[in-house]
């Protein structure tokens, strides 16, 4: 296979909040972008969510206006459900290598009018919606994805050829092969975001056992308008929950899980979800069960007094084991820090565990040669903080939550930095 | 006034938001009353009171106002949208116009059941005032 | 949009109306509901269309070249494409007017697809004519439609930096290095801030001496970058390009003029009042800022050697609470968070433990908030230490009291069954929150929004973070929230992308979608500025209203109370709103 070769000033490899706010900044500034996600639409986690903190506004009317900034800019150029195969420093510029994988559709003639998806007769699991709802094998990914092409899943299609009879526009192709390609480019940002920390990292929770025992992500789509049951009901059995709880620092404050540090946002989103809760669930009971509230940034001091006045219950307490019981509720073992300090057992309808942020997987950044990781795995930032978004390469600069737990408003600030880094690299190595 | 003969509803909505909403219905292929126009400004704080008073006097029946409520991108524009509305509902009544002929309500971008919703509220409200009408 | 297509716009005015009307099929997703050949020809007879096609794909190459030929060769000088949503293909459509050597806003976009097709598909006779209505209206809405150009403004490439601290030298380092020409104005006789008073900052415990001066180093080596120090603004005006600021420079006034402003004016610390926790009453009561003197003090003179125990009480002058704490001048009370005290106090304990191991250290707080990747490890390593932590409840405060030479701290400690403790202690040390410097010059010459907590008010949190609704405005660091010294430079780097972005093409090109007068239908009443929501942007000019095209968003809020219609927002005038519900309404 030959490898399509193309150049460009900026390259930019994550298309979430901070890639695309660096992204348009660069592009802004006149100078071309090309940006990479493996995902197959751009607008990374933040487009999953219901509502953001600590202004409430809706998380997809923010982002989607944002995605199609960056899929309309001229300056731009977006290549979804591709992997970066490496990044080299050649003669003062940059070659990646990235592969695009087959949707099985030719996106040049689709006009996504997802007739395919309709009549595709294989439900499969739907991670858009955290798996609490299906979708079919070939589907767009979701309602406001950008790029608005299907995805075929390979693995789990049937090969009836429905979708392909029924495609108006003839643009089923079965045989459809990975396409490489071969960039040059000046200066790279790496906005390649976090992941979250597994919903078992605490086995004595039991996360990813309990049905009931639900992870953020899973409640975010729980609450978000167009989510997967319209409205927030439990996974096991769809009652509507009386009484939620929230135990905080579920993946984050725990040497002993690998995560000694503190997420930043956990705090933050369950003050949020529990404040959508009280609206959606009137009559249902919220309790946060945490060690501290680090509601530390903006408005967020505020936004935790709301919570507090709006009688959400804040319990300082240790909680050491969960049980399942019959019914599906849970049964916590709870230890209160202030108080009576006596063990105690509660009972709650539903849990939603508060996972924190991890880094992302070493081989992501193991064909990037040079990048360094700190003890915590994020990226290495050498010259922080007269230099802050340089990494250890000269001309790689890393934004947003690559470089450790960053909560949204904190991202794009660093995005924007790392912009006008990247366009004073160019600067400077063009002379 | 003139006497409201057609059925028809007007929905207004904004380039940022509830426009977006609507698209996002038909993403989804739920269906809805036909007899709606959906019109796209920049913000409906644009439109005067006699806009609407002209509407009806044309034979509009409803008017839906799909505003983006506390996510607008113009800051403030809501409550001066929302004092506007009074007003129009002011006026609706001095001209002997039913004020359940106009609603604002707040419509996001994934807004759907939201946006099926006022439709259908709208549409009750017609024919209730219809059925009045027939009544008497 | 350029200047040669412009030129080459085929479109005059006054000239007569021709409307292509396009019907896409979507390949079936459309034209199986909606009966596309009927509503082509339908609007075929419409006044003012003089073609109307239907076709299976109008975003395919095949379709576009359908228009572009029509504009060529049939004089179609407006288009009206009925397809999917303009979420899709708006701008495909703008860009083969363009090629076709129209101007691009003279096109309208009917959506039968997702408002179409897709949610009528039960009543295919009620979404064609719907479809048909839809149609005219847009027909005629374009009829009334003139050609719009992107507004440009002339830009200075220069740019006033206000305030250098860390957040300003970054900024004006970023855009130094960018090659504008940059004014970084000081208060102080030396750069640096608060970095100045810093010493070994975590989380690098670098001196913060270091960091300045590397930074000092960078800028020097700029030419562009001109610095006043011991210099203060007196007064700005102007909007985006033109901003005119005057400077009193060591008492001698100057005027600069530049395209775009930067305003990173940062903090203050919060200072207790007289008998707050006994600040003052004694001089064994001191802040954060006085401790962190006092260690670098002691690394020279041992100066904290007889000191055997300290108090630290976390929240002093942040989180207040209007019934416990006294308000400031304003009286409101500081309810927000400052962010960097936690870790801060952390930090600062452990470098007085690493040097005194046997020093006995108490800790009154409410939560800890040490948030950054290492700072959680200050508050692990200090329990182990033997730092004694209490949690004073939020509607309780720490009682300070002098007993002969000790202190006596008081409190109740929720972590122990809200029992009353009490500790004696040779030092309490006051955890002193942030409040934003005074800049009222600036806020009241540039009208800059502050928020209830009075820092300055970011136009969107997350679509536009150091922004301010005006253009050409920026801010960045502790003026806009607190911030850690790392997260200032962020801060500061983030506003100079952005006003770099501005200014990189020499002039600013704006949406022309904003509001503009008819001055022969104004009679100057004036209604339309009360009412606009961006202050200065309509000002009065011979007893006429005039927009400032760089200052109006296009909200429009100003052409719904103008009662002889003399203002409107281009391509949503209210003369083409009434003609479409009028398109509607008809049968």
């Amino acid at each position: 296979m030959q490898a399509e070769k193309m150049e460009t000033d900026v390259f930019i490899l994550g298309t979430g909040i901070a890639g695309m706010q660096a992204a348009l900044d660069v592009a802004d500034a006149g100078k071309n972008v090309v940006m990479v996600d493996k995902s197959p639409s751009i607008g990374g986690k933040m487009i999953s969510l219901s509502k953001v903190f600590p202004t409430l506004d809706c998380a997809s009317c923010i982002t989607t206006p944002r995605m199609a900034s960056v899929s309309h800019h001229k300056k731009i150029t977006t290549f979804t459900y591709s992997e970066v195969r490496f990044i080299r420093k050649e003669a003062g510029r940059f070659r990646i290598n990235f592969v695009k994988k087959p949707r099985y559709v030719i996106e040049e003639k689709c006009i996504s009018c997802g007739k395919c998806e309709d009549i595709c007769p294989v439900l499969i699991k739907d991670e858009f919606e955290q798996n609490l709802g299906a979708k079919k094998a070939i589907s767009i990914p979701f309602t406001n994805a950008i790029p608005q092409y299907p995805v075929l899943d390979m693995e789990h299609c049937i090969a009836c050829g429905a979708c392909a009879r029924v495609c108006p526009a003839e643009c089923i192709d079965f045989s459809q092969k990975e396409r490489e390609y071969e960039l040059t480019a000046s200066a790279v940002i790496l906005s390649t975001g976090f992941e979250i920390t597994p919903m078992n990292a605490k086995e004595e929770y039991g996360g990813g056992k309990f049905k009931n025992v639900i992870s953020p992500l899973q409640m975010e789509r729980l609450l978000a308008p167009h989510g997967p049951f319209s409205g927030v009901v439990r996974p096991s059995d769809g009652k509507i929950p009386d009484s939620i709880a929230f135990v905080q620092c579920a993946g984050s404050r725990d040497k002993s899980i690998g995560v000694p540090y503190c997420s930043r946002i956990c705090c933050m989103y369950s003050i949020k979800q529990a404040q959508l809760l009280s609206g959606a669930l009137p009559l249902a009971d919220m309790t946060i069960y945490y060690m501290d509230i680090r509601a530390f940034g903006k408005g967020y001091e505020q936004f935790y007094q709301n919570a507090k006045a709006m009688g959400i219950n804040f319990v300082k307490a240790k909680v050491g084991k969960i049980e399942e019981l019959e019914s599906g509720n849970l049964r916590l073992h709870i230890e209160r820090q202030e108080g009576e300090s006596l063990p105690e057992e509660v009972e709650h309808d539903m849990v939603v565990l508060s996972q924190g942020i991890r880094p992302t997987p070493e081989e992501n950044f193991r064909n990037i040669n040079g990048i360094s990781r700190n003890e915590y795995g994020f990226i290495h930032l050498p010259s922080v903080p007269t230099f802050p978004n340089a990494t250890g390469i000269d001309g790689i600069f890393a934004a947003g939550a690559a470089v450790g737990p960053k909560d949204i408003v904190d991202a794009v600030q660093d995005a924007g930095s790392a912009a006008i880094d990247a366009l004073n690299y160019i600067k400077r190595t063009s002379r | 006034m003139g006497e409201i003969k057609s059925d028809k509803i007007l929905i207004i909505t904004t380039i940022s938001n509830s426009y977006p909403g609507a698209d996002a219905v038909g993403q989804s292929h739920l269906e809805y009353d036909p007899d709606t126009y959906i019109i796209r400004l920049p913000d409906p704080v644009l439109l005067p009171e006699d806009f609407y008073l002209k509407a009806y006097s044309k034979g509009i029946a409803g008017i839906i106002v799909m505003s983006s409520g506390s996510d607008c991108p113009y800051e403030g524009a809501y409550e001066r949208l929302a004092q506007r509305v009074q007003k129009i509902y002011d006026k609706m009544k001095e001209n002997g116009i039913s004020i359940s002929r106009l609603k604002l309500t707040t419509i996001c971008t994934v807004c759907k059941a939201a946006f099926l919703k006022e439709i259908k509220g709208m549409r009750e409200n017609i024919e209730k005032l219809k059925a009045v009408k027939d009544a008497s | 949009m350029t200047d040669k297509s412009a030129e080459q716009s085929r479109d005059f005015y006054r000239q007569d109306v021709k409307v292509g009307v396009y019907v896409c099929h979507c390949g079936g997703n459309i034209s199986d509901i909606i009966d596309v050949e009927d509503v082509a020809r339908d609007l075929s007879d419409y006044p003012g269309v003089s073609v109307s096609r239907n076709y299976i794909f109008m975003c395919s190459s095949t379709g576009q070249g359908l228009v572009e030929e029509d504009i060529r060769t049939k004089g179609i000088n407006r288009v009206v494409i009925a397809a999917c949503s303009p979420a899709l293909h708006e701008l495909t459509f703008r860009g083969t007017l363009e090629r076709a050597g129209l101007n691009p806003y003279l096109y309208e976009h009917v959506n039968i697809r997702e408002q179409g097709s897709w949610v009528h598909k039960s009543n295919k006779k009620a979404a064609t004519e719907k479809s048909k209505k839809l149609i005219r209206a847009a027909v005629e809405k374009i009829c009334r439609q003139n050609p719009l150009e992107a507004i440009r403004v002339n830009a200075a490439r220069s740019i006033a930096v206000i305030g250098g601290g860390v957040a300003g030298m970054s900024a004006a380092l970023s855009l130094g290095r960018q090659g504008f020409n940059v004014y970084l104005i000081e208060k102080e006789n030396r750069l640096g801030g608060k970095l100045n008073s810093l010493w070994k900052a975590y989380p690098s415990e670098e001196d913060g001496e270091k960091t300045l001066e590397e930074l000092e180093k960078d800028i020097s080596s700029l030419n562009n970058i001109n610095i006043y120090l011991e210099s203060e603004v007196k007064k700005i005006d102007g909007y985006v390009g033109n901003f005119s600021v005057e400077i009193v420079k060591k008492g001698s006034p100057e005027k600069i003029k530049v395209g775009a402003l930067v305003i990173t004016t940062g903090y203050v610390h919060y200072i207790p009042f007289e008998g707050e926790y006994a600040y003052k009453t004694t001089k064994k009561v001191v802040t954060l800022p006085d401790f962190i003197e006092m260690l670098k003090d002691d690394e020279k003179n041992g100066s904290l050697k007889n000191v055997k125990s300290v108090a630290f009480i976390h929240c002093v002058g942040s989180r207040q609470n209007p019934s416990l704490d006294k308000p400031q001048k304003d009286e409101k009370v500081n309810d927000y968070c400052s962010r960097t005290c936690c870790t801060s106090a952390l930090f600062r304990i452990k470098q007085l433990l690493e040097k005194y191991p046997d020093k006995k250290i108490f800790d009154f707080y409410r939560d800890i908030r040490t948030y950054g990747l290492q700072h959680e490890s200050y508050y692990e390593e200090l329990s182990k230490k033997g730092v004694l932590f209490f949690r004073y409840p939020e509607d309780t405060r720490p009682q300070v009291e002098v007993k002969g030479d000790k202190l006596e701290v008081k409190s109740k400690d929720i972590l122990t069954w809200n029992e009353e403790v009490s500790v004696e202690v040779d030092m309490v040390v006051l955890l002193t929150g942030v409040m934003p410097a005074d800049i009222s010059v600036i806020v009241d010459d540039l009208k800059l929004p502050i928020g209830s907590d009075r820092f300055i008010l970011e136009a969107h949190p997350k679509l536009r973070p150091v922004e301010v609704p005006n253009l050409g405005i920026y801010i960045g660091g502790t003026a806009q929230a607190p911030m850690d010294l790392l997260e200032a430079a962020y801060g500061g780097k983030a506003a100079a992308s952005k006003a770099s972005m501005l200014l990189s093409k020499g002039e600013i090109s704006l949406d022309p979608f904003v509001a503009s007068v008819n001055p022969e239908l104004c009679d100057g009443c004036e209604k339309c500025i009360g009412e606009c929501l961006y202050p200065g942007a309509i000002v009065m000019e011979n007893g006429k209203a005039k927009v400032i095209p760089a200052l109006c968003k296009g909200c429009g809020a100003c052409a719904a109370v103008c009662h002889t219609r003399a203002i409107n927002v281009a391509g949503y005038s209210l003369e083409q709103i009434d003609a479409m519900v009028e398109a509607i309404s008809k049968e």
